[in-house]
């Protein structure tokens, strides 16, 4: 049974964000293109201690025309149900830039009350690479013209 | 790998922020004066930005636009610096008014930039405007 825990620990420590930055530190663009795919399962699953690794403090996120800080996205994030909100990360490039990585990519989004809207953004998000960890300091979403 | 140190010499981060949001102004007012050379300095090379639309727009695409421009008002308000060593974001609000083809138009949207200390001044290497939320 103590096994099992320890299994279940360490499954667990590998999934998280820090180890998909150290895999991926020969490759920046392949660490933070990792990093979008993190931060969007942790969305998924509402898993805000992953996503509080991965956002960095000041972080700025704007959606729909708001700007939400990291306390306010973090309680979007636990209160929502995750099976009305999916996310799907479609095309992506990567640039970096120095310490400074550029995402744009697009993303559907499945969302309502119904769990069936279904809306297409575009995005840019902004990392930082802050003493060897890459962190989102920026994330800016505009859904695109049908 | 730049560090805040790299500009900071001599730069408080109020200065950083001052000559940012200058620039930020610069580039609005090149809109008013149909001046793309003023948008070639402040726009790194390999600029992106998405409009409101969510269309991708590069830093050729940008200069072309302002060469074009019927605005003749360009306002930014709640600009707000985010500074990140070597690397800057600016939120905001713009709102602008022109006349296209005889018809009047006005404009507010909100904006994120992102600047990056680069040869000694800082440029915009990626923006985004989307339609303020209710």
């Amino acid at each position: 049974m103590r096994t099992i825990g320890w299994l279940l620990v360490l499954v667990y420590a590998t999934s998280l964000p820090g180890s998909a930055q150290k895999a991926g530190d020969s490759n920046p663009a392949t660490a933070v293109r990792a990093l979008e795919g993190e931060r969007v399962k942790a969305e998924a699953r509402n898993d805000n201690d992953a996503l509080d690794l991965i956002l960095d403090n000041a972080v700025v996120y704007i959606e729909a025309g708001k700007v939400i800080s990291k306390g306010d996205y973090l309680l979007r994030v636990k209160s929502a149900k995750p099976q009305l909100q999916q996310i799907v990360l479609e095309a992506m490039t990567v640039r970096t830039v120095e310490n400074t990585a550029i995402v744009v990519g697009t993303y559907r989004k499945t969302d309502g009350k119904d769990g069936k809207s279904l809306k297409r953004w575009r995005f840019v998000d902004t990392w930082v690479n802050k003493k060897g960890s890459w962190m989102l300091v920026a994330a800016a979403a505009t859904p695109l013209a049908k | 790998m730049g560090t805040s140190a790299s500009y900071a010499q001599g730069d408080a981060d109020s200065d950083v922020e001052a000559k940012i949001l200058a620039t930020e102004h610069m580039w609005g007012q090149a809109y008013v004066s149909k001046d793309p050379k003023a948008l070639e300095r402040i726009l790194d090379d390999a600029f992106v930005n998405i409009d409101s639309d969510g269309v991708v727009q590069n830093k050729a695409e940008a200069v072309a636009e302002v060469s074009t421009s019927t605005i003749v008002q360009f306002l930014t308000e709640s600009m707000v610096v985010h500074l990140h060593g070597n690397t800057a974001i600016v939120t905001g609000i713009f709102q602008l008014k022109g006349v296209d083809h005889g018809k009047p138009f006005a404009q507010r949207e909100r904006f994120v930039d992102t600047w990056l200390y680069k040869n000694g001044q800082w440029i915009s290497i990626a923006g985004l405007v989307t339609r303020i939320g209710p």
